[in-house]
C-alpha cells in the first residue's frame, strides 16, 4: 500500500471514531466493464439526493452521447406541427423540476431463486435525484398534440452492435403527459454523458426501462411500438405463477409501476444488549407517496414504526431511521418493509419472474449482540 | 489495456478496499474468462459486445446457457456452428447454479466530463 493510501486510511479511521462508523469511501460496483454497468454501494445511499458520480449507471450497449452542439430533439408523429429542437431552444421552454426515483427494472435479480440470466444487480441500481427540463405536456402542446394518440414512442441516440434490435420503446401517453420530463439537468448540473446527455426521458415513479437516455425522438402515435423491448423485454407476468413459470409475451404486460419496497442502508454489525443503536434506509413506491416504514427484530410477529425523514417529494424516496435495542445477546435479524400511499404493503417474498423484475422482498440485516 | 495489470487492482480493490485515488476507473479493469476448453471460443463470442463480467455473475443451468447463446447467436454474436456445443458447455461449467465467484470491481466514483 502506498504511503498515500496508508495516510487516507488514517483519514477514515479519525472520521470512524468522530461519527461511530467508517466514513464510506465513494465508489461504485462494476457489474460490466462494458457496455458499462455498476450499481451503487448501499452505504452511499444514506442521502435524500443521491450524488451523480454514485449514481449507478445501466446501458444495453456501448453508446456514444451525442454532441450537445449539434443534437437535436425531433418530436413528430401525431402532432400538428413537427419540431426539431436543439439543446438552447428546449432550454428556452419554461423549466419544470422533479425529485424522484430511478430504479432499474432488474434491481434485485440477484436475490431471486431460482436464477435468472441477466445484470445480477443487488440492491443498487437505484437512486434518488433532482431531474430538471422541459414537461412533455409543454412540448407537446407546442407540437400541437393531436387527438387519438394514446401512445409516446421514444428513442435515443445510441446504435446497437451487431444485429442487436434497437432499443426503441412506448409509453402510454397519459403517464408521459402526466408526469414526464425531458431532463437535461440532473442534482442541478447539467445531466452527465453516461447518464443520457444531452437529455433523457424522466418517468416518475415508473421503472428506468422508459427513461429512455440519449433522447432523440418524441412522437405520439395511436399504437404501441414493437419490437423485442417491447414485445419480449420488459413484461411482468399478468398472473404470477410458481418460481420458474416461463410465460408467453402475450400473458404478460409492460413493466411501469415500481412496486413497494424498503431497503436498509445503514445498520451496524455489532450491538450491545440494552443500548440502542441507529438503523437507517429509503423507501419507496410507484404510488406517490410512502405511508410507513416499519422494522421487525423477531422474523415478522411484531413490527415497529421507523421515523420518517422530512425531505419529501411524489415519487422521491422517503429516507428512514430506527432506534433498534436488542434485548438478549447473539444474533439478531432486522427486517424492513414498507407500505405505500395506496395501502401497498413490501411482501416477505418477491413475487419471482423469468425477466428478475422488480425484487421488492423484505430487506434483512444481521446484528451481533454482546451482553 | 493490459490484462495482469487488471488481475492485480482486481485483487488490490477487493483486498483492501482502497481509497478512491488507488481505485481504478469504470471499465479499466477487463478481468479474462477462466482458463479451460471453450475459452478461446468465449471470448471471441462474447467480448466484441460486453466484457467478461456481464457473463461472470450468471448462475444459469445448461438449458438456460442454450437459450441465452442462441439469443446471443441471433444477435450476431460470432460462433461458428461446430463450436456453439462447446461455447454452451464453457459456460455453464463455469457459470452454473453453484457459481459463486463473481465479486463486482471496485470503481471509482465517476467524473462529470465529456
Amino acid at each position: 500500500m502506498t504511503r498515500r493510501a496508508l495516510l487516507s486510511v488514517g483519514a477514515a479511521a479519525v472520521a470512524s471514531a468522530a461519527f461511530g462508523r467508517p466514513a464510506p469511501e465513494r465508489r461504485l460496483l462494476q457489474m460490466n466493464a462494458y457496455a458499462p454497468d455498476a450499481e451503487t454501494p448501499l452505504d452511499l445511499l444514506t442521502t435524500y439526493l443521491t450524488p451523480n458520480d454514485v449514481f449507478f449507471v445501466r446501458h444495453h450497449w456501448n453508446a456514444n452521447a451525442p454532441d450537445p452542439r449539434t443534437w437535436r430533439l425531433v418530436v413528430d408523429g401525431e402532432v400538428e406541427r413537427p419540431l426539431s429542437l436543439s439543446l438552447a431552444e428546449l432550454k428556452r421552454l419554461p423549466r419544470a423540476t422533479a425529485t424522484c426515483v430511478l430504479q432499474c427494472a432488474g434491481n434485485g435479480r440477484a436475490l431471486f431463486e431460482p436464477p435468472i440470466p441477466g445484470v445480477q444487480w443487488r440492491y443498487g441500481a437505484v437512486g434518488n435525484a433532482r431531474w430538471t427540463g422541459v414537461r412533455v405536456r409543454d412540448l407537446l402542446a407546442k407540437a400541437g398534440l393531436k387527438a387519438g394518440a394514446k401512445h409516446l414512442h421514444t428513442a435515443g441516440a445510441d446504435d446497437p452492435p451487431g444485429k442487436t434490435p434497437p432499443f426503441h420503446r412506448s409509453l402510454e401517453l397519459e403517464k408521459a403527459l402526466e408526469d414526464g420530463i425531458v431532463a437535461y439537468e440532473m442534482n442541478g448540473e447539467p445531466l452527465p454523458p453516461l447518464h443520457g446527455a444531452p437529455a433523457r426521458l424522466v418517468v416518475p415513479g415508473w421503472a428506468g426501462d422508459h427513461w429512455m437516455k440519449w433522447l432523440s425522438r418524441l412522437s405520439p402515435q395511436a399504437d404501441p411500438q414493437k419490437g423485442f423491448y417491447m414485445d419480449v423485454g420488459y413484461r411482468y407476468p399478468n398472473n404470477p405463477g410458481e418460481p420458474g413459470t416461463a410465460f408467453k409475451a402475450e400473458e404478460m404486460h409492460p413493466v411501469t409501476d415500481l412496486f413497494v419496497k424498503s431497503t436498509i442502508s445503514d445498520a451496524p454489525r455489532r450491538a450491545r444488549a440494552g443500548s440502542p443503536v441507529t438503523v437507517r434506509g429509503f423507501a419507496f413506491s410507484g404510488a406517490p407517496d410512502v405511508a410507513r416504514v416499519e422494522l421487525t427484530d423477531d422474523g415478522g410477529a411484531t413490527w415497529r414504526p421507523a421515523t420518517l425523514g422530512r425531505e419529501h417529494d411524489p415519487y422521491a424516496w422517503r429516507l428512514w431511521s430506527f432506534r433498534w435495542t436488542a434485548k438478549s445477546s447473539g444474533r439478531a435479524t432486522l427486517h424492513a418493509r414498507a407500505t405505500d400511499s395506496r395501502g401497498s404493503v413490501q411482501p416477505r417474498e418477491a413475487v419471482w419472474n423469468q425477466s428478475g423484475y422488480l425484487w421488492n422482498g423484505w430487506h434483512s440485516v444481521d446484528v451481533e449482540v454482546t451482553a | 489495456m493490459s490484462r495482469g495489470r487488471g488481475a492485480v487492482l482486481l485483487a488490490f480493490g477487493l483486498a483492501f478496499a482502497a481509497p478512491a485515488a488507488e481505485l481504478p476507473r469504470l471499465g479499466t479493469v477487463l478481468v479474462p474468462f477462466p482458463p479451460g476448453v471453450g475459452k478461446e471460443v468465449a471470448d471471441q463470442a462474447c467480448l466484441n459486445c460486453h466484457s467478461s463480467d456481464v457473463a461472470r455473475q450468471q448462475k444459469l443451468t445448461e438449458k438456460q446457457w442454450t437459450a441465452t447463446v442462441t439469443k446471443m447467436i441471433g444477435w450476431g454474436a460470432e460462433v461458428r456452428a461446430d463450436r456453439k456445443e462447446e461455447l454452451i458447455r464453457y459456460l455453464a461449467a463455469n457459470f452454473g447454479p453453484g457459481n459463486d465467484s463473481f465479486r463486482p470491481v471496485v470503481v471509482q466514483p465517476i467524473r462529470s466530463s465529456r
